[in-house]
């Protein structure tokens, strides 16, 4: 009630300064009510502002520790927060803000080619000074930082790294007269095959967004291209017309074919299917740790009665798909040492304990074995192995895209492997010309 | 000029005795049938906005649910910050739609009686803002609101708010006020009324059923924009009800059970407000306004 | 200026002016000026968020008429506005006088027809999301419950009823639209004149044609105009439904321009994408404004 009275004056003030302020912009042009955020080189001072992708479960423990923060520093850091997949609408309210010169000071984002424009177009700080100061390198995983480097350029600070495994229904292994979780790749075409004939769908995987289904196709490609290829095809530095990866289309087609996805799998929203493996409507799905908390155990399940399994790709190293997430600093933000300062004190470990978070890529932050005992497991074993970059992130948007619909066109049995190899090669091609 | 006095059609199409009723009550059973299809989608959303979200995340969407709640709403209530989100999304309605939608019927009433120059020009300018896209706009928009320091502030909505319902608005209420027999704005004219009071006392009233319909038209777009307030509010004071919306999805999963009550919470004062306004658009009003 | 004006008729010259200023400043304002200020991108390689840009002439529209899925677009586009219109105005107009007339609880279903409208659309793409799913949606278990099994289909999953799939549910969303303007000019025609006809004998399909569809005439313009142009930049419900998807087989022209303005760094190539939108869609209001010019003249 006190909070309701409170922004209302709030609100009431804040309208008529703006009314007022409106009306003087009108009569100089600009107006200059750009505290409280970063407006620009200049501000100098203590105010910074952070803007992020929370939802509503963990919004307040970071402005908890970002409170925390501003008490030792003496600063006033404002946190907006956008939640959602944000894939779309996230960042573009975060362009329409920098563009606008409103920008925030620091800014969450994910690595790979999602947050590469940013720092293609200058609008992110280069870090390297600060990852010297702080000593980031030796506290943050040196697979992460890659994620976050571009071209050379350490743009963002890493501080969540996810990888994608099989988790899988122990009931639904059982049922089918499935032991232990697959070994090989073979093992999993057996899996599969024994899952059909007991009646359950193997892998509950959506291509709505070109993702989730995707982790199928470039497990695959892992599988028969194995590493070293794998990564040089990513880069455009070898040609994708060749027969590995014809062979990975056509394991694709097949995994269609013999009902190993759910009926129409390219049209499905990954938000819908992903827990099937929970509600007993599949076996297993490929997805991240974030899965236990929010898929088991939100869905009222224990976790005894689920596994965890790396994908197998019969390669060395044995490698799974992953991704990042940091934070950026704005290249014009008026106070860049203290923006650098609030960043490491988000990755510290006690910081990133205080926050929940069961994925980070700072040393010393394993999640809790008692409340995410297969996070724990996960993080534990294949968890520290390497990984390749999720392809959502390999490549950038227009390209992903194109990679989707050369998938979506194989499944529907519209391109042949080879024919889809091929096209593949033109689209990574046509990108390095740009 | 009688055919402008329109009485109430209601109590007009009653009176043809027993041979239409008969007819009346055939066309009431398809409707109802017809009616019930259409809204059976929405079943959807109702089931799962009063189921828990563990019934739903372990059973999904399409099953019935094991046990039902109401909590969804209180829950609703709090994550979708709707004590606040409503207040400003009524604020904003309040504010800008009857605003906007007088100005529009001052222009559409220039361009329909007042014989206004340019008026095919502006119609075309006019048609130019139904048919841009709006995303194309939204950095200019957010530059301009910067400059004005009206960035995470409501008032800095009203400006693109009116300026984006103004296109649909004129063209609607100008296709209407168009109807309006010339006699009738003459006859004013001849009693001593200048071009404000006929617009006032002649064109406003006969136009009462075009004016309701845009009305709701432009509160329903008003109250569910989303574009706009995403780009321009940050803090959570200032958020309206479809940026607060957001608050249910989370970067891996979405509290659908949530979201669903949260839109019913969003949805069902305007359509509260929709079934009062729509009697006024067929009769009763008009009748009455019309004779004054 | 005023002068001449003044002296074809006692009103417009200054005071149209003054009626028409309030709205008219507004309107260029917040959206004219931010319109026309972007539209220079249009020519441009502008990546959409770096400081700089080069001036690459008329390349953008060059490039889209290479570009396969542009013509993809402008194809879904068109079955679009072909479907997405008259199912609607057809609908609409049938609803509005049927619910104009001597139906019982015309509140009520006046509610129904319009409460899609209404929902925001995440939860429309949802909802038809579910209901389409192919193993557990509502669709096709009635189809598999009347014996139409081989009609069940994935159909927001393969190319050929993606798009379909779409206008099903924008029919569901906009039948309401219409419905609400054509009750409105409804209410214009005198009910003197259908009693006249009824004591002429003449029937009720007769009266339709004869005093409802001629009376409703200004509104179709309007009804059609509005409609149209919708149908041409339709974005949201594309986009929240299918992406876009599968592939680009859902593509249309309001989806396309968002995915290179905002997703693929192709700002200046997708503003020139906004720009040939908005060009087709005054074309097409040429007719309107010439009917509404004219009828004014008269």
């Amino acid at each position: 009630m006190n909070d309701n009275e409170l922004s209302r004056r709030r609100f009431l003030s804040l309208g008529g300064a703006a009314a007022l302020a409106a009306g003087l912009a009108a009569c100089t042009g600009t107006g200059s009510s750009d505290t409280g955020s970063t407006g620009g080189p200049g501000t100098g001072a203590k105010t910074l502002r952070l803007f992020t992708y929370e939802d509503n479960s963990t919004v307040d423990l970071l402005k908890a520790q970002v409170k925390a923060f501003d008490q030792k520093n003496g600063t006033t850091t404002t946190v907006d927060s956008l939640p959602g997949s944000g894939a779309a609408v996230y960042p573009d309210k975060l362009r329409t803000e920098l563009l606008g010169g409103k920008g925030p000071d620091v800014w969450r984002i994910w690595g790979g080619q999602i947050g590469a424009p940013f720092v293609k177009a200058k609008q992110s700080m280069d870090l390297s000074a600060y990852y010297t100061k702080f000593g980031w390198d030796s506290k943050l995983s040196p697979a992460a930082i890659e994620g976050m480097t571009f071209g050379g350029v350490k743009g963002g600070v890493p501080f969540i790294g996810a990888g994608i495994g099989g988790w899988y229904s122990k009931a639904a292994f059982s049922k089918a007269g499935i032991s232990a979780p697959p070994k090989t790749y073979g093992e999993l075409e057996e899996v599969n095959a024994k899952l059909v004939a007991a009646g359950i769908t193997p892998a509950s995987l959506g291509g709505k967004y070109g993702w989730d289904i995707m982790r199928l196709f470039e497990y695959l490609l892992e599988v028969s291209a194995g590493p070293d290829l794998h990564d040089k095809l990513l880069t455009g530095a070898e040609s994708w017309d060749r027969p590995e990866v014809v062979t990975a289309f056509t394991n694709f087609k097949k995994w269609q074919d013999q009902k190993w996805l759910p009926e129409g799998a390219v049209g499905l929203d990954p938000a819908d299917v992903e827990n099937w493996y929970v509600q007993g409507k599949a076996a297993y799905t490929m997805t991240g740790a974030w899965t236990e908390a929010q898929g088991i155990q939100a869905g009222g399940k224990k976790s005894d009665d689920f596994g965890v399994f790396q994908l197998p790709t019969d390669q060395t190293p044995a490698r799974h798909s992953g991704f990042v997430e940091g934070y950026m600093v704005n290249a014009k933000s008026g106070n860049p040492d203290m923006a650098a300062a609030l960043i490491d004190f988000l990755v510290q470990v006690d910081t990133i304990k205080a926050l929940k978070i069961t994925n980070a890529v700072v040393t010393g932050a394993e999640p809790d074995q008692a409340t995410l005992p297969l996070s724990y497991e996960w993080a534990q074993g294949p968890g520290k192995q390497p990984f390749y970059t999720i392809q959502d992130q390999a490549l950038p948007k227009k390209q992903a895209d194109q990679y989707f619909a050369v998938q979506s066109d194989v499944l529907q049995g519209k391109t042949s492997p080879a024919d889809a190899a091929k096209k593949m090669q033109d689209v990574i091609k046509a990108w390095d010309k740009d | 000029m009688t055919t402008l006095l329109v009485p109430d059609t209601a109590v007009s199409a009653e009176q043809p005795v027993a041979k239409k009723r008969r007819g009346g009550i055939g066309a009431t059973v398809v409707m109802t049938l017809v009616a019930l299809l259409w809204i059976s989608p929405l079943v959807l959303l109702v089931i799962t906005a009063v189921r828990p979200l563990a019934d739903f995340i372990s059973h999904g969407p399409l099953s019935w649910p094991g046990t039902f709640t109401l909590d969804n709403f209180t829950d609703a209530w709090n994550i979708g910050n709707f004590a606040t989100t409503y207040r400003n999304s009524l604020i904003l309605l309040i504010l800008k739609v009857p605003l906007g939608v007088f100005v529009s019927a001052m222009l559409a009433y220039a361009l329909a009686k007042l014989r206004i120059r340019f008026g095919a020009a502006i119609m075309y300018t006019v048609f130019l803002g139904l048919t841009i896209p709006i995303y194309i706009t939204i950095v200019p928009v957010f530059v301009m609101a910067r400059s004005a320091g009206v960035t995470d502030s409501l008032i800095g909505l009203i400006g693109p708010y009116l300026a984006f319902g103004i296109p649909f608005e004129v063209l609607v209420l100008q296709s209407f006020i168009r109807q309006i027999p010339d006699e009738i704005i003459e006859a004013a004219r001849i009693d001593g009324a200048g071009a404000w009071r006929i617009f006032l006392t002649v064109v406003l009233p006969l136009s009462a059923p075009a004016l309701v319909t845009v009305f709701i038209l432009d509160a329903v777009a008003t109250w569910n924009e989303f574009l706009f307030a995403l780009i321009l509010l940050n803090s959570d004071a200032h958020k309206t009800i479809p940026v607060g919306l957001l608050n249910f999805q989370g970067q891996f999963s979405n509290n659908n059970t949530g979201l669903a009550a949260g839109i019913l919470i969003a949805v069902v004062p305007i359509l509260v407000a929709y079934t009062f306004l729509q009697r006024w658009i067929v009769g009763g009003l008009t009748a009455g306004a019309s004779k004054g | 200026m005023g002068v001449p004006a003044r002296r074809k008729t006692r009103h417009g010259g200054l005071v149209a002016w003054a009626f028409a200023l309030p709205a008219l400043l507004v309107y260029f304002a917040f959206l004219v000026y931010p319109a026309l200020s972007s539209l220079w991108f249009s020519f441009t390689d502008w990546d959409g968020l770096s400081a700089g840009y080069n001036v690459v002439g008329l390349g953008n529209y060059a490039d889209m008429a290479a570009d396969p899925v542009v013509r993809q677009a402008a194809v879904n586009n068109l079955i679009w506005a072909v479907v997405t219109v008259v199912v609607p105005v057809v609908a609409g107009l049938a609803l509005a006088v049927v619910l104009n007339g001597t139906v019982r609880g015309k509140p009520f279903l006046r509610l129904i027809f319009y409460t899609p409208a209404v929902l925001p659309l995440v939860s429309v793409a949802s909802i038809w999301g579910w209901l389409y799913n192919p193993q557990y949606g509502a669709i096709n278990a009635a189809l598999r419950a009347v014996g139409l099994d081989s009609l069940a289909q994935p159909w927001l999953g393969q190319d050929s009823t993606a798009l379909g799939a779409t206008m099903v549910a924008a029919i569901w969303l906009r039948v309401g639209f219409p419905m609400l303007l054509y009750l409105a000019a409804l209410q214009s025609i005198s009910p003197d004149l259908y009693e006249a006809a009824t004591v002429d004998g003449a029937g009720k399909w007769q009266q339709f044609w004869h005093i409802t569809m001629p009376g409703l005439r200004p509104a179709h313009y309007v009804v059609i105009a509005l409609s149209v142009i919708d149908s041409f930049k339709v974005f949201d419900l594309i986009y929240a439904m299918t992406y876009g998807g599968p592939g680009t087989a859902t593509q249309v022209m309001g989806t396309w321009m968002y995915f290179n303005v905002f997703q693929y760094n192709q700002a200046g190539y997708g503003t020139a994408i906004a720009v040939v939108i908005t060009v087709v869609a005054i074309a097409v209001s040429i007719p309107y404004v010439r009917s509404q010019t004219k009828e004014h003249a008269v």
